[in-house]
């Protein structure tokens, strides 16, 4: 976590830290909309990887942002250029819960509620499902196996290696041939439209 | 670790995604990505890709030789699924229901020793045309090759034949490995 903090002290999230910790308790809105533009994303980020449910990592990231927000106003954190180990660490804590089955979002979300900025965020970017469609339907078929059973329920290359009767290293090149292609063709229709 | 100094390949973000990485890896780059927005963007970008993917296959936009357990958990899935099982050299009559979600073939076949497989399909309602696809995934173990098809096309088209050569390569040179024959009528109505 070292390594985080050394190269993030003098970031925009730490400075925008510092301003919240220096500010009496909610007298930094912006600051505070400002730090949930930076890092809400990417606290929702880690959630969808790590629970793989978007509503789920919806509510990690507002839980996360308020204790961040909150620790900041109070004092809590005491050196707010660590900003970004404690929202890493705050997204392990609250994945490592909801994996126990400690359920306490509902009760964390209500308890700061008030904390939250909500701050607009543009988070995914949106693909045209019927070019995407066009676009594998061009694949080599091998390569459209491939990712139509890795992505249609995020399965492994070993798992997908085991159903087709490929070692997950050639199920490996294969997935990077296909999403190399697949980008390409789904970006050149996006240009051109 | 990363593609370039600062930031992490499309590979490395990927095999994080589908969990293809180790423990320490992940936590590598957990962190990178709590500080690096331009990969998050990447990621984001990977991870709507993949969403399209699914939406399109869901929606029968996509076809492609899959696997009997990829249909098993997609029929557990809730998915109504609607599959012909045909003999080696087999033919069947066969639909799409209104409620079917997925179409799926099974062609027995013996193929043992291949290394290469083919297949030619043929509409009656395409004469002189021929579909070729090349190379296509199996597992000689399970002698069946299983393949996924475009529900939402068939669902439109009207009463026809189709026949489906599957084809074994070597050498530049190609054996017929099996022929079979749907004959496909619309639901009553649609």
């Amino acid at each position: 976590m070292e390594g985080l903090d050394a190269s993030a002290v003098d970031s925009p999230e730490a400075r925008v830290a510092r301003r919240i910790a220096g500010s009496a308790p909610g007298e930094a809105r912006d600051a505070e909309a400002e730090l949930y533009r930076l890092l809400a994303p990417r606290a929702r980020r880690y959630g969808l990887r790590h629970l793989r449910d978007a509503h789920a990592a919806a509510d990690l990231m507002q839980q996360v942002m308020a204790l961040t927000i909150e620790h900041l106003r109070n004092g809590q954190l005491r050196e707010p250029e660590r900003v970004l180990s404690f929202v890493l660490g705050a997204c392990r804590l609250t994945v490592m819960d909801q994996r126990r089955g400690e359920r306490r979002r509902e009760d964390l979300l209500q308890r700061y509620a008030d904390a939250v900025p909500m701050a607009d965020l543009c988070i995914a970017p949106r693909l045209d499902h019927q070019r995407v469609a066009d676009c594998l339907e061009r694949l080599p078929e091998r390569e459209r196996s491939v990712l139509v059973m890795t992505f249609y329920d995020d399965q492994s290359s070993e798992s997908v290696g085991r159903q087709l009767g490929l070692s997950a290293g050639n199920v490996r090149v294969i997935r990077h041939r296909g999403i190399d292609k697949l980008r390409r063709c789904v970006d050149a229709g996006r240009r051109t439209r | 670790m990363s593609a370039t100094p600062n930031h992490l390949s499309i590979d490395i973000l990927l095999d994080y995604w589908l969990d293809d990485t180790d423990a320490a890896t992940a936590d590598v780059v957990d962190e990178h990505l709590m500080q690096c927005d331009a990969c998050g963007k990447v990621l984001d970008g990977l991870i709507a890709l993949g969403d399209s993917v699914r939406v399109a296959f869901r929606a029968g936009a996509v076809s492609a030789v899959t696997s009997d357990a990829f249909v098993r958990r997609l029929a557990g899935q809730g998915l109504k699924v609607r599959e012909y099982r045909l003999p080696h050299n087999g033919s069947v009559n066969c639909t799409v229901a209104p409620e079917d979600e997925l179409l799926v073939a099974h062609l027995e076949a013996p193929l043992q020793g291949i290394e290469r497989l083919d297949a030619l399909a043929q509409l009656s309602i395409e004469p002189g045309v021929q579909h070729k696809l090349e190379d296509i995934p199996f597992d000689p173990q399970v002698g069946e090759v299983l393949y996924v098809s475009k529900l939402a096309e068939i669902r439109n088209l009207p009463a026809h034949t189709m026949e489906i050569t599957l084809l074994a390569v070597a050498s530049g040179r190609t054996r017929e490995v099996g022929r079979y024959t749907f004959r496909h009528r619309p639901w009553p109505g649609h």
